[in-house]
């Protein structure tokens, strides 16, 4: 009852915000924007990773698919975004059967290696098809839905908020369920888990099934809400590899770890990106614009958000392998 | 005539490739870890020959002999740093750790080098030999292929026959049991974790006058030096041998007969594939793992 | 002589080369305590892990009320009445003490409810309660051994098959839980006990099957066994505590 409670508190305060902070600052709209979706993206993982402890490499191949079957059914049949992205929801599931059927009978590293083969095999796919826009990807020109304005911000706001509640209820939920008590045993012990009457690959499944969906759907709300995807953007390993680490270092197998990572990563990406660190030491007087620090500083830091990722991940699974929350975390 | 030729050449590249799964499948052997900076070990060493060739006017062949002791090295101190710690660690942590490393090792190369392709031409790059029967056999790949075999036949000596080479397999079979005959298996992981950095290097350094040379150019042999060592049986380095030419072979069957954009699908589909029917691969032990 | 529940007919194991298991045939009746004892390496734990599925029979069939379960999945087996414990115990270690027996207890209800009833009846049998909330990692042997049981037993079984359960208690340890053994036996269940202590196996077993490199040596009553004169020679190698 706990958790539900904060939930919804953390709903409300979330969805306020936006009429807090106005439409004065629609940066700072579109960067929680990107913080909802991570957090969306890491809780869905975390279902089938943290709890189940199968640590899915290719989860971009899900966020892919409700990206690309929405916008091709939108721009090729004109078809209502709901549609797209129910069918891009039964895609994600196909991958999750096949991807499942596959490795879930077997042990050790081959669900990661087979997770990221699956996800290659349809990015190099998608980039060979025309249909799905080559290269090029899919660019969509205007989207409405029953009279919502969606070239503005807000309705996505709400819409990445309300996947990351639908996607905590639905973690919460499991986690008290015989589904939950299930795949955490799964996650502890293989072998004890089946000596105890557990059948390993069907909720292994159902746990993969039900994170690809919620999976999928972020992927629709993207397309629809950038209304450009290509390869890079949206099937690429990077993103899954960004999923997976924003879990680790909020804390893995926790109800608030993945969006504590999301909390912590997504601005801190976006600040390196957009040179913010860069320019506040030298507004700080910390280091000299035209100095040769400053100049490297200027050019590259932009660039270094992944080297920056890559030391957080070496210093998190040495450190804090159970990440922040795990610090805090007791039984339940 | 196509059949021969996409076969030639494949068994050639194979040959490449089969050092890069065999540095991956002692890893995996002695270590038992999946370790995801091996692309970006590959990638290192395309750099090292390149500035060997560029600064050090060394033949990228010639530099094999600077670049095997200083890529041995490098991937020992990286074993004693920071895998070690991890070596008790949950599969899915080791697994991190090595793509955090490895995003480190491509993301500098990037700052460094940027992303700018180098190319390394020697006189032979473009070089072929053109059999009278119409075949023409590229020299850098029968370079690579000669230098292979005999770096396989070392290395395959130095397992058989020296007694560190025994201690390695004997902690490749059992672990613990290794222990307990007195090999410090710590110093195993990272005699191990160096050789696999080293050949990796080097099949970096073989391919470099063959490949665009950037700092992600490591990524796609990750997946498949992860392929050859499945179909070989993990921790079999035989298999990863006879794996690397069968890939070899399937890539270039499939660039010949489809199409150079979907060769790489065609392996990822053949991984797939030997995952659903043989997890064990040609030379494993059954058991699902 | 009552009906056996189980029947382990002319089983054998091979691992390549290796004859693990070879030939062995005895049957077990219904709520009798039946010992299966052997020098290490008899392949006792792997004819457990044979019946239970973890391993696959080269040769031979198992019976278990009547039905064969060749070669079923171990969550099949347990379904049907066969539990096992572990020669290694396999605690949940992260997960509590409570909610390592409640995983138990869903194989036989689908509410979180019912099983952490359940769970707490079986705790308080093997005397646990008072470590519910701790983590299940942090368990001494014995008192890991102990949630182990209280984790089968969680899931009502026909028939228990434990795999060493005593091995590394102490004396006030190990004759706590030939108490619980006992009283579970009342309770309808037949027990199969591997077991190295032989203390442990003639006080509690009423019958008792010897292996030795695979091959069953000899079968009988508890004073049969330790005066059977192959019986103590097999033992002459190491691993039998008289």
């Amino acid at each position: 009852m706990k958790q539900a409670l904060i939930i919804a508190l953390f709903a409300l305060f979330t969805a306020l915000l936006p009429l807090i902070i106005g439409e004065e600052n629609p940066y700072i709209i579109g960067i929680m924007i990107s913080v909802l979706m991570m957090a969306a993206l890491s809780s869905a993982w975390n279902i089938i990773g943290g709890f189940a402890g199968q640590f899915s490499f290719g989860h971009a191949a899900y966020f892919g698919a409700g990206a690309y079957t929405t916008l091709i059914l939108i721009s090729s049949f004109e078809l209502n975004p709901l549609i797209g992205a129910a069918a891009g929801m039964v895609v994600a599931a196909l991958i999750a059967l096949v991807t499942g059927s596959i490795v879930f009978g077997l042990r050790g590293h081959y669900f990661a290696l087979a997770s990221i083969a699956v996800a290659e095999i349809i990015r190099l796919s998608v980039l060979n098809f025309e249909f799905t826009g080559g290269a090029q990807g899919i660019l969509l020109a205007n989207v409405t839905l029953w009279g919502l304005d969606l070239n503005s911000k807000n309705p996505f706001y709400y819409g990445m908020l309300l996947l990351l509640i639908v996607t905590l209820t639905v973690t919460e939920y499991l986690r008290k369920s015989k589904t939950g008590y299930y795949l955490q045993a799964i996650r502890e012990d293989q072998d004890a888990a089946s000596s105890l009457g557990i059948n390993l690959a069907l909720y292994k499944n159902r746990a993969l099934l039900i994170s690809a969906l919620l999976t999928s759907i972020a992927g629709s709300l993207y397309a629809l809400y950038i209304r450009f995807i290509d390869t890079s953007a949206v099937l690429d390993l990077r993103l899954s590899i960004e999923i997976i680490l924003t879990a680790i270092i909020g804390g893995v197998g926790t109800l608030w770890g993945p969006v504590l990572g999301a909390l912590l990563l997504v601005p801190l990406a976006e600040a390196l990106r957009s040179n913010m660190i860069g320019d506040a030491l030298v507004k700080f007087g910390l280091v000299s614009e035209t100095s040769s620090v400053g100049i490297f500083l200027n050019e590259n830091l932009a660039h270094a958000h992944v080297l920056v990722y890559g030391i957080i991940t070496v210093l998190c699974i040495l450190y804090l392998p159970k990440g922040i929350l795990g610090l805090f975390r007791r039984v339940k | 005539m196509l059949f021969l030729q996409a076969l030639v050449s494949g068994i050639l590249s194979g040959g490449v490739y089969a050092l890069a799964g065999i540095g991956m499948s002692l890893v995996f052997g002695v270590m038992n870890i999946s370790n995801f900076a091996h692309g970006d070990l590959m990638m290192l060493g395309m750099y090292l020959a390149y500035f060997a060739f560029t600064l050090l006017h060394i033949d990228p062949y010639l530099a094999l002999l600077l670049i095997i002791p200083v890529s041995f090295l490098f991937g020992f101190i990286l074993e004693k740093v920071f895998i070690h710690r991890v070596i008790d660690h949950p599969h899915q942590n080791q697994i991190l750790l090595t793509i955090g490393l490895g995003l480190i090792m491509s993301n500098t190369a990037l700052l460094a080098f940027t992303s700018d392709p180098k190319i390394l031409t020697t006189t032979y790059s473009s070089s072929a030999i053109n059999t009278a029967s119409g075949l023409s056999i590229s020299v850098p790949l029968l370079l690579s292929f000669v230098i292979t075999s005999v770096i396989t036949a070392v290395l395959y000596l130095f397992l058989a026959k020296s007694s560190t080479g025994m201690a390695l397999r004997a902690t490749s079979q059992n672990r613990e049991a290794a222990q307990l005959m007195g090999i410090n298996v710590a110093k195993m992981s990272a005699i191990a974790f160096g050789i696999g950095t080293a050949l990796a290097a080097t099949a970096g350094a073989l391919i470099a006058p063959t490949y665009y040379i950037h700092p992600l150019a490591g990524h796609s042999f990750l997946l498949k030096s992860f392929t050859i060592c499945v179909l070989g049986g993990l921790g079999s380095v035989v298999g990863a041998g006879v794996g690397g030419i069968i890939i070899g072979v399937v890539e270039s069957m499939a660039a010949t007969y489809i199409s150079t954009d979907w060769k790489d699908v065609v392996v990822f589909v053949l991984f797939l594939t030997v995952l659903l029917f043989r997890p064990q691969g040609l030379f494993g032990k059954k058991g699902g793992q | 002589m009552s009906e056996p529940i189980l029947k382990i007919n002319k089983v054998s194991k091979h691992f390549g080369g290796n004859i693990a298991v070879s030939d062995v045939t005895f049957a077990v009746e219904k709520n009798r305590i039946f010992g299966l004892i052997g020098p290490n390496g008899a392949g006792k734990t792997t004819l457990f892990n044979c019946m239970t599925g973890f391993v696959p029979i080269t040769s031979g069939e198992v019976i278990f009320n009547y039905r064969k379960i060749n070669n079923l999945r171990p969550d099949a087996v347990c379904r049907i009445g066969m539990v096992r414990t572990w020669q290694r115990v396999k605690p949940l270690s992260s997960l509590s003490v409570l909610d390592n027996v409640m995983v138990g207890a869903f194989a036989i209800t689908g509410s979180a409810g019912a099983a952490r009833k359940i769970a707490v009846e079986k705790l308080a049998q093997v005397g646990l309660s008072d470590y519910s909330a701790k983590l299940a990692g942090s368990l001494s042997i014995g008192l890991k051994k102990k949630l182990e049981l209280a984790r089968v037993l969680a899931t009502r079984p026909k028939m228990l098959l434990l795999d060493e359960i005593c091995g590394g208690l102490n004396h006030t340890e190990t004759a706590s839980i030939l108490q619980l053994i006992r009283d579970v036996r009342e309770e309808g269940t037949t027990i199969l006990f591997i077991e190295h202590d032989m203390k442990a196996v003639t006080s509690i077993c009423e019958r008792i099957v010897v292996l030795n490199s695979g091959v069953k040596l000899a079968e009988g009553t508890p004073s049969e066994i330790t005066s059977n004169p192959e019986v103590i020679a097999a033992y002459l190698g190491g691993g039998f505590d008289a």
